[in-house]
């Protein structure tokens, strides 16, 4: 177990204008599983790499257990690390794959054998010991990469994307092993995903990034409730939450043609900023009767998935589109006008011009 | 119609097959029979079969020094050609540094002179270095004649091995150096095959080089040795086809030894 540290860590490559990674500071405790999330091309796996010492570090300082490694070699930093490829030798045997760190490490062959062993029986593999990786099915690859992870016994796992090569349930249980893993090995874990159900379910806090910086960290029901910012707000949850331009009039939300009576406290931070967005989950939403406190909206697409319907709406006195997140016994069809009623104690409002949520400026 | 177009094609496999064999086979006859019984008629089979015409020719046609000097020439040339192309194409493949492509480029680019424009300054620089007549100086120029090609080669290979597997050794600790060994190496068995068959079946066959660069009877290699027995009034043909029977013998082997690789190292990567 170990902490990890990164402080103000940057990466510009050669020939680069902008940071690949832009000063990222992060402080991973022992046994935490952090999950580094973001679409693609905003610096989570380079910042991944920084850490395994794949990729050298242009500015800041990474510490492992207290330590700067900035300049230490990949292969003295004590980390094991999953490739989303596996990346397992392909002319040797899985125990051979299995015990090849080991080998370099000095260890003596009992000792192996018997790590070999035990990650063998922990993770189902011994079946398999004296197969090559072609021979092996994703699943059963995966496992071995994971094993040679594990037969290490490091200071840190780090996972770049390790399931995303697996099929849609093979990938779900999986999921679930790697969190049994997590919890009986104890082990400071750091994952890399751009996939929100994935962080959702796995982390222990989440690190959320977009170009190159980090944008929000926190436990995942944390991030998902109160995003920082309208980039976090549009990219956790499916569909995500629903952004609208919105105003303030004396002491209502103006949302297109819809006065809303906003909680005390979210109304001395929308006055603060000059235009704000309105920010609300599609689960937030419920259908109502016409009254106070709702808004009319057109119905332009319904999702019927069975457990829940997913309705898209335009808002009646604004272009805005938003999604509902409806019962499944919703009877809506397309071209219904329906009256919706905002959960506004789960709101968020947004500075228009910065992105930011107005109670984190 | 199915039936017609198999035949049509059983039918052009078989001409192929009688155009490249042919010529074999006729050698193979004749190296068991006397230069006597050839010219009499050339396409017959033999009626007596002359095996000791082998060990005629190895012993006292002095073809035993030609096979073993072909054979150090080779053997040392295909080595040093493999461990240091495969070394080249790893670099040039994996490391990213300041002019690797006008490095690779240049070095590939010298397959386009002909020998015979090089031969004369090999010539020069051979007798200054005091490299001239012998095998030493014969292997080197092999090397440096080969090395290109076979970089090419390797380095296409090379450069499909996925990163990660080396990125994953160095985590597991091993050095730049043990990752070629240990890694980039085996994994390019099928095509170090390939080139180490390419390699040995052109040198062992090369000609114009030796005949330049070699004098002495006793560093004649196989092809010059088997050109002694063409004279100018006189050529003993059945000692020829002794002789070249000897000479395909190893190259028949190392391509029954090597050629599962040779084809899997010319697939690779088309299919999955």
């Amino acid at each position: 177990m170990a902490t990890v540290l990164l402080d103000q860590l940057c990466k510009r490559y050669e020939r680069s204008h902008d940071l690949a990674v832009d000063h990222v500071s992060l402080d991973v405790a022992h046994g935490e599983f952090m999950v580094l999330l973001g679409p693609s091309g905003c610096g989570k796996s380079t910042t991944l790499r920084m850490i395994a010492g794949l990729e050298a570090i242009s500015s800041g300082e990474l510490s492992i257990d207290g330590k700067v490694v900035n300049e230490v070699p990949a292969k003295d930093r004590d980390i094991a690390m999953v490739f989303q490829s596996y990346a397992l030798y392909p002319h040797m045997t899985v125990r051979d794959n299995l015990a090849f760190g080991l080998r370099r490490r000095g260890i003596d062959g009992a000792e192996i054998a018997r790590r070999v062993a035990d990650v063998g029986a922990m993770l189902g593999l011994q079946p398999l010991l004296e197969r090559k990786p072609y021979a092996l099915s994703g699943g059963q690859r995966q496992r071995v990469a994971l094993g040679r992870a594990i037969v290490r016994d490091p200071k840190v796992f780090l996972f770049d994307e390790p399931l995303s090569n697996l099929d849609a349930s093979l990938r779900v249980s999986t999921r679930g092993e790697l969190i049994k893993l997590h919890r009986r090995l104890g082990a400071t874990m750091i994952y890399v995903t751009h996939d929100q159900v994935e962080a959702m379910t796995m982390g222990s806090r989440i690190c959320i990034m977009d170009r190159g910086k980090v944008v929000q960290i926190g436990a995942p029901l944390e991030v998902y409730r109160r995003p920082a910012n309208v980039f976090v707000a549009g990219f956790l949850g499916n569909p995500p939450m629903n952004r609208i331009a919105a105003a303030i009039e004396g002491e209502r939300l103006v949302l297109g043609a819809a006065r809303l009576t906003l909680p005390v406290s979210l109304l001395a931070a929308a006055r603060a900023a000059p235009s704000i967005v309105f920010g609300i989950r599609p689960e937030d939403l419920a259908q109502a009767e016409p009254g106070a406190d709702t808004f009319a909206a057109e119905v332009t697409a319904v999702e019927p998935l069975g457990a829940e319907t997913i309705a898209t709406l335009r808002l009646d006195g604004s272009d805005s589109e938003l999604n509902a997140r409806l019962g499944r016994d919703a009877v809506v069809r397309v071209a219904d006008r329906i009256h919706l009623r905002p959960d506004l104690s789960r709101a968020r409002l947004f500075d228009a011009a910065s992105g930011l949520a107005l109670d984190e400026r | 119609m199915q039936k017609w177009r198999q035949a049509l094609v059983v039918f052009m496999l078989s001409i192929y097959t009688a155009f490249a064999a042919g010529p074999f086979l006729w050698v193979a006859t004749m190296s068991l029979r006397t230069t006597t019984e050839i010219s009499r008629d050339h396409f017959r089979f033999p009626e007596t079969l002359h095996w000791e015409k082998f060990p005629d020719a190895w012993f006292n046609s002095n073809y035993g020094v030609y096979f073993t000097n072909s054979l150090i020439v080779v053997l040392s040339a295909v080595t040093v050609l493999t461990l240091v192309g495969a070394m080249a194409a790893h670099c040039f493949a994996r490391y990213r540094f300041r002019l690797n492509r006008v490095f690779y480029f240049i070095i590939f680019s010298t397959i386009i002179f002909p020998p015979q424009i090089t031969i004369i300054a090999l010539f020069q620089i051979l007798v200054q270095y005091g490299l001239f007549n012998s095998l030493v100086g014969l292997t080197l120029v092999y090397v440096a004649f080969q090395l290109p090609i076979t970089i090419y080669i390797l380095e296409s290979f090379f450069s499909r091995i996925p990163g990660d597997l080396f990125e994953a050794a160095r985590i597991d600790g091993y050095s730049e150096w043990s990752i070629f060994w240990r890694i980039a190496l085996p994994i390019a068995l099928p095509a170090l095959s390939t080139t180490i068959i390419l390699n040995t079946i052109l040198l062992w066959n090369e000609f114009l080089y030796a005949v330049v660069l070699i004098t002495d009877e006793d560093k004649r290699t196989l092809p010059l040795g088997i050109q002694r027995f063409m004279g100018d009034q006189m050529e003993d043909i059945g000692m020829i086809s002794t002789g070249l029977m000897i000479a395909i013998i190893p190259v028949v082997l190392i391509y029954a030894f090597f050629s599962e690789k040779l084809i899997q190292g010319m697939t690779a990567g088309a299919v999955k």
